[in-house]
C-alpha cells in the first residue's frame, strides 16, 4: 500500500511551493516561542492578523507565527521581513503603529527598536543586534523564518531535501560515513561521535531496531531542545528519518516531557503532516524504506533523560537506569538494538547531509565540530538561546552576546552543563568551549545549559543548591547516588549554616569521589561536579564559611547580620515599617537599630532603604562579630 | 571462553555474570541486591570490581563475562569504595548494634523481647542472625560509620495479614519489588518517590490487601533485612533445625523447608531444591502450615461414645471397640470414605482395608471433583489411553498455552507461575473463562465466554482449524472422517451469538494453536465439573489431537494422582461418592467409616460411624468412635503430585497428643479384626507392598527420594486414541424464572482434613473467605446487596448462607461461591450436592436466587 507522494510528485510540489513564494510579500514574523508566550505574544499575533485583515493588506502582507528566535529577554519579538527590521517587547497596542508606519510607509518605529546598552545606539536590523552578531545560527536560524505548524514553510526552505538525497542517492553506509566525517558529536552530554554510534547499531544484526529522540530536557533553565521542537520540529524529524535509514530502524520514538505541551503539540502536527505527504510511514517517497515515529510523553523525572532509564520509561516501567554494557546499540528498547540521540543532534543531521561533511567540519575546533546551542541564563543582560561555533570563548558568549553581567556587577562563575556541570571561574573566561576543555575544567558540555553567576553568589550555597536538586532527582536505585549525595547535601547545608567543621572539605571530596566512581549512571557520576569545581576554584569561600564563619558573598543567612550604620541612617521609618518580624526599633529622624535576636534575615530593610541613604549593610565574619559586640 | 579473575585463569560459560563465576570458584564478593532467581539489578554497588582496560568500576552482578576479561575483585581502591558504600547504606539503617563493641556479650544482658514496635538495632530486630546486611558488615569488617545517621522515621505498616513492613530497615535493594514482578507476575509493590525519599510501596500507599497481594511471601523470603517480617515468628527464637517436606495443600506438592526450634515448628518456607516449586510457595504453604498443625481443633485422644457422650479412651480400647463393631458389617452394608490428603501408602492401605478387611467395594472419596479423574475416567470409558505425566517445565517452555476453566492463581498458584514464565519467554496465553482471572493480564486472548458455552466454542475452534487447512493430512488421524462429518452441523458463524467470542478472535486463536511447537492445554473444573463435562472433554480431546497438543488436567487434593493409580489397581465397582452420600441419607448403609471429607449428616445416622480425622468436626456429633489421625508433619511416606512426580513426605515433629498416622490406625484395626496381612511397623513396609502390586510405583524408594532423585509414576507407553464424533444440541437456557442467577461453584481447596483454613487462619480469611458469595456490582446494586453483608442463596430445594462480596470480575447474571467440605452446615454449598445428578459431579450452572439477610428455617 503506497499512500504518500513519490519523489517526483514531492519535487513537483516543492517547485510549486517555491513558485508561490516568488511573489515577495512583506512578512511579519512573530515569535511564538514559550518565552514570548509569557509576554502575550498570542495577543500580539492576533492583533496583527486582525489589523492586516481590517486594512485589506492580506495580498501584500503575510503574518507568520514562528518558533523561538532565541532573544527571549526582549520578547515578544516581531521581525519585518524581508528586510529584517527587529522590533522588541512589542505589545498589542503597538500593532497599529507598526502597520501604518513600517508596512505601509517604510518608516521605522523608533521606540520599539533595541538599544545597545554599551553604545546606547538604536539598532534597526535583526542581524545587527549584538546578541545575534557573533552567533552562527545554522540549526536554530530557520526558527525565525518558518511556521512550525506548517510543513510547507519547512519545504520551502529546502526541508526534506536531505532526506530525498539520502533515500535515492546514498547507501546507508555512505550516510554513516558522511556523518562520521562531519565530526558531529552527541549534543546530549557525553559527546560520543554520532556516526560511530550509528555504525555500531547498524552492525548489530537484528530483525527489529529502534531509534529514539531524547527530548527529555530536564536541566533547570535549559530549553534549547524545547525551542527546537517547538520552532522547527521537521528538522528533528528529518534527521530521525535519515538516521533510521542509516541504521535500519523501522520505528522511532520521540520521548518528550509532558511539561512541554507546545513542543508535544507541534511535533504531533508535524508528524501528521509528514505522514500525509508520504515522508513517514510505508515506502517513504516511493522508496523501499518504511519508518514511522511515535511520541511518548515523559512524566518529568530528571533521570528519564538518562538513556537506559528513558527506554525503561518508554517500556512503561519506572525510569530506572541500568548497568551498561550491554549498551543500547546492542540491547536497547525492548531488548532490541537502539540508537538514541538528543534533539539537537538529530536537528544537525539534515544540514550535514545537505551541505556535506566537509562544510560541517570546517566549523568548530579540531575535535569538536559544528555549532552548539546554549541556553544563556542567570545574572546576564541578554538571556536567551544562543548558537555559536565550537571553540568560541566564554568571554565572547557572556560579554559580546550576553551583553555582560546584570547591573554592572562583577562576574563570578558560569555553570555549564546543567545541575551536574561544574562552575568555571573568571580566570578561565578565555577558555575556548569544546567538549575537551570543559571536561578538563572539571565541568561538562552537557546539553548546553549556561548559568551565569555574579559576585553576589555564594559558591557554597550554589553547590548546595545544585546538589540538592540532583539528590532530589536521583532515582534511588543505587546507593552512592541516593545516600552519598544526601550526605553531601547535609554537610554543605551545615557549612552554609555556619556549623562547618574542620575536615568537611576533605569529607566532601572523599564522598564526591565515592559517588562519582560508585554510581550507576551519568546522573550520579556527574552530580558532585558543582561541589568539586567550586572547591577547586573557590576553596577560600569554603574555608571562610568553615573557619571564619563568614560568607564572603553575604548570602548564607546564618552567617550574616543586617546592620544599620548609625552614621548613615536618616530615620525615615521605611525599614521599620517593612520589617515583618518587628525587629527594628527607632523613632522618626532617629537612628534605627535592628534587634539581632528578632531579625529573620529576610533582607526587607536592605531592599527598602532608599538608594540615596543605603544605611543597611550586610555583615559577616569578623566584621560582623566586631560591630555586633561593639553594639552590645 | 576464559576469564582471568585475580590473576587466576578460569574456564567459563558465556551468559554468566562475573559474580556467578566468582562464587562458583569460591571467591567472595559482597553483594546485597543480587539474588539467584532475579535479573541483575546493580543497585547496591557492593559487588563492584575492576576490569582491565575499562574505565571505572563495574558491578559484578550485572556485568557478563567476555572472553579474555581480566577482573580484579580485591584492590585497595575497591575495598575502600565498598566500605564507604556500605557505610552509606548503614547511615540510613539502624546500625548501632552492628558496630557495637560489646555485641559479642550482648546476649547475656539484653532483654529477650523482640515485640517492640521500633527496631533501633539488631538485637531488637526479628531478622537478627539471619540478616544479610549483618553478614556483609562482618565480612567488610566495618567498625565505625563516618557519616551521621539519617533515619527515615517511617510508620511501620502493620495493617496487612501475616507480615509487617518496616521500611526504616529497607536498603532499597529492590528484591521484593523484583520477585513480585519477575517471578510472581503480580507487581503488587513497586518503588515510589525519588531521591532520598525513594521507598518501596503500593499504589497510593494502600494496604497490600487492597492492592491485590496474594501473600505468597516471596518478598519476605528474599528480603535481606528485617524490613519484611513475618509476624508470627517475630517474638520467637531462631530455628535450631530445618527439615524438608512436602506441602499437603494442593496437588502440586511444593517442597518446603520447615524450621523448628526445640522440636516446635516456627515457620515453613519454600525450598530452593523443590523440583516442582523451585523456591516458591503460595500463601498456604508459606504462612498457614504452623497454625494447621497446632490448631486448637486438633483431636488429641481417641474417643468412644458412651451413654450418648464421647469420652476419651486409650488406643487399645478404641481400636478393639472399632474392630469388634466393624466385624459386624460386610459388603454393601458398609462404606469407606478415604482422604486424598494422605500418603500413597495410606491411600493404598484404605483400599486394601476396604477390600480385604471390610470386604466391601464401597470405597470412594472426593476424587471425582478433580478434572484429572474426570478426564481419566472418560479416557478409560472410551477405551483410549494417554499419558498424564508432565513436568512443570513443559508449561514454561510452551509456545502456546490454552487455559480453560481454571483460575490458576488461586487453585494452583505455582503452576500459574510457570504460565507467566512461558509468557515472559515469548509464549502466548489464551484464557477461556467467563470470569476475569489474575493471569488475564498475561493473556494474548482472554476469551470472556458466556457461561456454559465452552462446548460450542471448542467445536467451532476445531472446525476453524480444519477449515484453515494448515493441519496437513488429517486422514492420518483415526476417526477424522466421522468427526468432520459431525462438525457439519456446527455453524461457526453463530459463534459470536452463542459464546460471545468473535469469529476473528477464533481465527487468531486457531493460528496460535498452529505454532511450530505443539500447544499445551491446561484445563480445570470449569470445563469438567459441568453439566456438559463429558462433552467438553470430548471436544477438547479432539482439538488436542488435531493440533497435537499436550493435555494437562488439573487436580485438586495433594495426592489425587496417587489415588488415580491406586484406584485403577483396586477397581471402582462399588458405590460412588455421590451414591454413598445418597445411601447415607436414605439409611441404606449400616456403617460408615469416614476418613475423608463428607457432607454433614443432618438427621440420618448410620448404625455405626467411625471418624478418623485430625480435627474435630460437625459429624463427630454422630460418631461412635473417633480416631485422632496425625497430620502431614507428623507422619512419613510418599506422595504423588499432579505431574506424576513421587516425593517424600518427612516426619517433622512428634504427633500432637496421642494422634497416630492414618496407616498406623488402619493397620491396627485390621490386625485387631484378625487380618495378619496388615502387620506393618513402618510405612516403608507398605511401600514395598505397593511397589510389587502396582507397576506405577515400581521405581519408588525412600533412600533414592531422600537422595534427591527424580521419580515419576510409570505409565503405560502404549497410546490409544482417535477422534470421536460429537453432537451439539442447543441447550435451552438453564436459567429459570424464579431463579434468575446461575451459581458457579468453585471447589475450594482451603481445607486440610476437617480444618477450614480460612476459618482457622485470620489472614487467609481476609484474602478469601470460604463464605464469600461473589456477585457482580450491577446485580448487587439491583438487589440492593452491599459488600460484606449476609445473604442467602436459594435454589429450588436448598438454601445456604453467605457473605456478599462484590467483584467486577464476576459477569452479570452469575454468582460465584466456594464449595468447602469443612464449612459449617448452614454455610456449606455442599448442600447443593443433592441437586446433582448422582452420576455426575457437576459444580456449575445451578439456577439460584439471592437475597439480603438470612431467615432461619425454624422461624417459619
Amino acid at each position: 500500500m503506497k499512500k504518500g507522494l513519490t519523489l517526483e510528485k514531492f519535487e513537483e510540489a516543492r517547485a510549486e511551493i517555491l513558485r508561490d513564494r516568488e511573489i515577495q510579500k512583506t512578512g511579519i514574523t512573530i515569535c511564538l516561542g514559550t518565552g514570548c508566550h509569557a509576554y502575550k505574544c498570542l495577543e500580539v499575533s492576533q492583533a496583527f492578523k486582525d489589523e492586516t485583515e481590517r486594512q485589506n493588506l492580506l495580498d501584500v502582507v503575510e503574518v507568520r507565527t514562528t518558533g523561538c528566535h532565541g532573544f527571549c529577554e526582549r520578547g515578544p519579538i516581531v521581525v519585518i521581513q524581508p528586510k529584517g527590521i527587529f522590533y522588541q517587547r512589542v505589545q498589542p497596542n503597538d500593532v497599529k503603529e507598526i502597520i501604518s508606519k513600517t508596512i505601509k510607509n517604510n518608516e521605522i518605529v523608533d521606540r520599539l527598536l533595541y538599544v545597545d546598552p554599551k553604545t546606547e545606539e538604536k539598532i534597526v536590523y535583526e542581524k545587527e543586534v549584538p546578541f545575534y552578531k557573533k552567533q552562527e545560527r545554522i540549526i536554530f536560524g530557520n526558527n525565525g523564518f518558518l511556521d512550525p505548524t506548517d510543513i510547507i514553510d519547512y519545504i520551502a526552505l529546502g526541508g526534506y531535501e536531505a532526506l530525498s538525497k539520502v533515500l535515492f542517492e546514498m547507501t546507508a553506509e555512505e550516510v554513516i560515513s558522511e556523518v562520521k566525517e562531519s565530526g558531529l558529536r552527541g549534543r546530549g552530554g557525553a559527546g560520543f561521535i554520532t556516526g560511530s554510534k550509528w555504525e555500531i547499531c547498524r552492525d548489530v544484526s537484528s530483525d527489529t531496531k529502534y531509534i529514539i529522540c531524547n527530548a527529555d530536557e530536564g536541566d533547570p533553565g535549559a530549553y534549547m531542545d524545547r525551542s527546537l521542537l517547538e520552532g522547527n520540529p521537521h528538522s528533528v524529524i528529518e534527521g530521525m528519518i535519515i538516521g533510521a535509514y542509516a541504521i535500519g530502524a523501522l520505528d522511532g520514538y520521540i520521548y518528550v516531557r509532558k511539561e512541554y505541551p507546545l513542543a508535544v503539540k507541534n511535533v504531533m502536527i508535524a508528524l501528521d503532516q509528514a505522514r500525509k505527504l508520504g515522508l513517514l510511514g510505508e515506502s517513504i517517497l516511493g522508496s523501499e524504506f518504511h519508518f514511522d515515529i511515535h511520541v511518548v510523553q515523559g512524566a518529568g523525572a530528571f533521570v528519564s533523560g538518562e538513556e537506559t532509564s528513558l527506554m525503561a520509561s518508554i517500556e512503561g516501567r519506572r525510569a530506572f537506569p541500568r548497568q551498561r554494557p550491554p549498551f543500547p546499540a546492542q540491547k536497547g528498547l525492548w531488548g532490541k538494538p537502539t540508537n538514541i540521540n538528543n534533539v539537537e543532534t538529530w536537528a544537525n543531521i539534515p544540514y550535514i547531509i545537505k551541505n556535506g561533511a566537509e562544510w560541517y567540519s570546517s566549523i568548530g575546533t579540531r575535535k569538536s565540530k559544528g555549532t552548539k546551542i546554549f541556553s544563556l541564563v542567570g545574572k546576564i543582560n541578554n538571556t536567551g538561546l544562543v548558537e555559536v561555533p565550537m571553540g568560541i570563548t566564554l568571554r565572547e558568549i557572556i560579554y559580546d552576546i550576553g551583553g555582560g553581567i546584570k547591573n554592572n556587577k562583577k562576574y563570578k562563575a558560569v555553570q555549564t552543563g546543567g545541575p551536574s556541570g561544574g562552575c568555571i571561574p573568571a580566570e578561565m573566561l578565555d577558555l575556548p568551549i569544546d567538549f575537551e576543555t570543559l571536561t578538563k575544567a572539571g565541568s561538562i558540555m552537557g546539553s548546553g545549559g549556561m548559568i551565569v553567576m555574579d559576585e553576589d553568589t555564594c559558591m557554597v550555597d550554589v553547590a548546595r543548591y545544585f546538589l540538592d536538586f540532583t539528590q532530589d532527582e536521583s532515582c534511588g536505585k543505587c546507593v552512592p547516588c541516593r545516600m552519598g549525595n544526601l550526605q553531601m547535601v547535609e554537610i554543605l547545608t551545615r557549612i552554609t549554616e555556619g556549623k562547618g567543621e574542620e575536615g568537611d572539605i576533605e569529607r566532601l571530596e572523599d564522598l564526591a569521589k565515592t559517588v562519582k566512581e560508585g554510581s550507576l549512571c551519568g546522573l550520579g557520576q556527574t552530580a558532585p561536579n558543582p561541589v568539586l569545581t567550586s572547591i577547586r576554584y573557590f576553596r577560600d569561600e569554603y574555608e571562610a564559611h568553615i573557619k571564619r564563619k563568614s560568607c564572603p558573598a553575604l548570602v548564607c543567612k546564618n552567617l550574616i547580620a543586617y546592620y544599620i550604620e548609625p552614621e548613615k541612617c536618616v530615620g525615615c521609618l521605611l525599614c521599620l515599617k517593612n520589617c515583618p518580624s518587628e525587629a527594628i526599633s527607632g523613632e522618626r529622624k532617629e537612628v534605627h537599630v535592628i534587634e539581632q535576636d528578632l531579625c529573620i534575615k529576610c533582607g526587607a530593610c536592605f531592599d527598602v532603604c532608599p538608594p540615596k541613604v543605603l544605611a543597611v549593610s550586610k555583615l559577616t565574619g569578623k566584621k560582623k562579630e566586631k560591630i555586633l559586640k561593639r553594639r552590645k | 571462553m576464559k576469564v582471568i579473575i585475580n590473576k587466576k585463569i578460569i574456564e567459563v560459560e558465556a551468559h554468566k555474570t562475573i559474580l556467578e563465576v566468582a562464587r562458583e570458584n569460591g571467591l567472595f564478593i559482597p553483594s546485597l541486591c543480587d539474588h539467584s532467581r532475579l535479573e541483575p539489578f546493580g543497585g547496591c554497588r557492593l559487588c563492584i570490581v575492576e576490569i582491565k582496560g575499562r574505565k571505572g568500576y563495574f558491578p559484578s552482578c550485572s556485568t557478563y563475562v567476555e572472553d579474555g576479561l581480566e577482573v580484579r575483585t580485591e584492590t585497595p581502591k575497591i575495598k575502600m569504595l565498598r566500605r564507604e558504600i556500605l557505610e552509606l547504606i548503614l547511615s540510613e539503617h539502624p546500625h548501632s548494634c552492628l558496630i557495637c563493641t560489646e555485641k559479642e556479650h550482648c546476649d547475656e544482658y539484653k532483654s529477650t523481647i523482640r515485640k517492640v514496635g521500633e527496631v533501633t538495632g539488631c538485637v531488637l530486630c526479628s531478622n537478627n542472625s539471619r540478616c544479610e546486611l549483618q553478614d556483609v558488615v562482618e565480612a567488610l569488617k566495618i567498625k565505625r560509620i563516618s557519616f551521621p545517621a539519617l533515619y527515615r522515621n517511617f510508620e511501620i505498616r502493620k495493617d496487612d495479614p501475616f507480615f509487617d513492613r518496616n521500611y526504616n530497615l529497607c536498603i532499597l535493594c529492590g528484591r521484593c519489588v523484583r520477585i513480585c514482578q519477575e517471578v510472581r507476575g503480580a507487581s503488587t509493590i513497586s518503588f515510589a518517590f525519588r531521591g532520598s525519599r525513594a521507598v518501596v510501596g503500593t499504589v497510593l500507599d494502600r494496604t497490600l490487601l487492597e492492592s491485590g497481594c496474594q501473600f505468597c511471601g516471596a518478598c519476605v523470603d528474599v528480603c535481606p533485612t528485617g524490613t519484611l517480617a513475618e509476624r508470627a515468628v517475630k517474638p520467637e527464637s531462631l530455628p535450631d533445625e530445618s527439615l524438608r517436606t512436602i506441602c499437603p495443600l494442593c496437588s502440586l506438592g511444593c517442597e518446603l523447608k520447615v524450621e523448628l526450634n526445640e522440636g516446635r515448628i516456627l515457620r515453613s518456607v519454600p525450598s530452593e531444591q523443590g523440583a516442582a516449586n523451585r523456591g516458591q510457595a503460595c500463601v498456604k504453604g508459606r504462612f498457614t502450615l504452623r497454625d494447621v498443625v497446632y490448631s486448637q481443633q486438633r483431636i488429641k485422644r481417641p474417643l468412644i461414645r458412651k451413654k450418648g457422650e464421647l469420652e476419651e479412651v486409650d488406643w487399645e480400647e478404641a481400636l478393639s471397640y472399632a474392630a469388634e463393631e466393624l466385624k459386624k458389617y460386610k459388603g454393601t452394608e458398609i462404606a469407606v470414605i478415604s482422604s486424598l490428603q494422605g500418603t500413597n501408602e495410606e491411600i493404598y492401605l484404605f483400599h486394601k482395608f476396604a477390600h480385604e478387611a471390610l470386604k466391601t467395594k464401597n470405597l470412594d472419596n472426593s476424587a471425582h471433583f478433580s478434572p484429572l479423574i474426570s478426564y481419566c475416567d472418560w479416557i478409560q470409558e472410551k477405551g483410549f489411553s494417554s499419558e498424564v505425566n508432565f513436568k512443570v517445565e513443559d508449561i514454561s517452555e510452551a509456545k502456546t498455552i490454552f487455559l480453560i476453566g481454571s483460575d490458576l492463581t488461586v487453585s494452583n498458584p505455582i503452576i500459574g507461575l510457570e504460565v507467566i514464565k512461558a509468557v515472559r519467554n515469548g509464549g502466548n496465553l489464551v484464557i477461556i473463562n467467563p470470569q476475569e482471572i489474575r493471569l488475564g493480564r498475561y493473556a494474548s486472548f482472554w476469551v470472556k465466554i458466556k457461561p456454559g458455552t465452552d462446548f460450542f466454542l471448542l467445536l467451532s475452534l476445531a472446525k476453524t482449524l480444519i477449515e484453515e487447512g494448515e493441519l496437513g493430512d488429517l486422514s492420518r488421524i483415526e476417526g477424522f472422517e466421522s468427526l468432520n462429518k459431525s462438525l457439519d452441523k456446527i455453524d461457526v458463524s453463530r459463534v459470536f451469538e452463542i459464546t460471545g467470542v468473535s469469529e476473528n478472535d477464533l481465527k487468531d486463536i486457531s493460528k496460535l494453536l498452529l505454532e511450530e511447537k505443539p500447544p499445551v492445554f491446561i484445563f480445570g473444573l470449569g470445563l469438567t465439573q459441568h453439566p456438559w463435562g463429558e462433552e467438553n472433554i470430548a471436544a477438547l480431546w479432539n482439538l488436542a489431537l488435531l493440533c497435537e497438543a499436550q493435555l494437562i488436567p488439573l487436580g485438586l487434593e495433594n495426592n489425587i494422582r496417587g489415588e488415580l493409580e491406586i484406584r485403577r489397581h483396586f477397581g471402582t465397582s462399588g458405590l460412588s461418592f455421590n451414591q454413598i452420600i445418597q445411601a447415607a441419607r436414605d439409611n441404606s448403609l449400616k456403617a460408615l467409616y469416614l476418613a475423608g471429607p463428607f457432607p454433614y449428616l443432618v438427621k440420618e445416622k448410620p448404625e455405626f460411624l467411625v471418624i478418623q480425622d485430625s480435627y474435630s468436626c460437625e459429624n463427630m456429633n454422630h460418631a461412635d468412635v473417633v480416631l485422632p489421625g496425625a497430620t502431614f508433619a507428623e507422619s512419613e511416606g510418599t506422595v504423588t503430585n499432579l505431574e506424576g512426580r513421587i516425593q517424600k513426605l518427612n516426619k517433622i515433629i512428634e504427633p500432637q497428643g496421642e494422634a497416630k498416622p492414618d496407616w498406623w490406625i488402619i493397620a491396627h484395626i485390621a490386625q485387631k479384626m484378625g487380618y495378619k496381612s496388615f502387620n506393618y511397623r513402618k510405612p516403608s513396609q507398605i511401600l514395598n507392598e505397593v511397589k510389587k502390586a502396582i507397576p506405577a510405583f515400581t521405581d519408588v524408594s525412600y533412600p533414592l527420594l531422600e537422595k534427591g532423585e527424580e521419580i515419576f509414576c510409570n505409565e503405560e507407553t502404549e497410546k490409544k486414541s482417535k477422534l470421536i464424533p460429537v453432537e451439539y444440541k442447543l441447550s435451552s437456557s438453564s436459567r429459570k424464572k424464579d431463579f434468575p442467577l446461575l451459581l458457579l461453584v468453585n471447589y475450594n481447596l482451603d481445607y486440610y482434613k476437617s480444618l477450614n483454613l480460612s476459618k482457622e487462619i485470620k489472614g487467609l480469611r481476609k484474602i478469601r473467605d470460604s463464605r464469600w458469595i461473589k456477585i457482580n456490582p450491577q446485580d448487587a446494586a439491583e438487589l440492593k446487596i452491599e459488600d460484606g453483608e449476609e445473604v442467602e442463596v436459594e435454589s429450588s430445594s436448598q438454601r445456604v448462607r453467605g457473605i456478599a462480596r462484590i467483584e467486577d470480575t464476576i459477569p452479570h447474571g452469575i454468582i460465584d461461591g466456594s464449595f468447602l467440605w469443612s464449612e459449617n452446615p448452614e454455610f456449606s454449598i455442599a448442600r447443593f450436592l443433592s441437586e446433582f445428578n448422582p452420576e455426575s459431579f457437576s459444580l456449575k450452572m445451578i439456577p439460584v436466587r439471592i437475597r439480603k439477610g438470612y431467615k432461619r428455617k425454624d422461624n417459619k
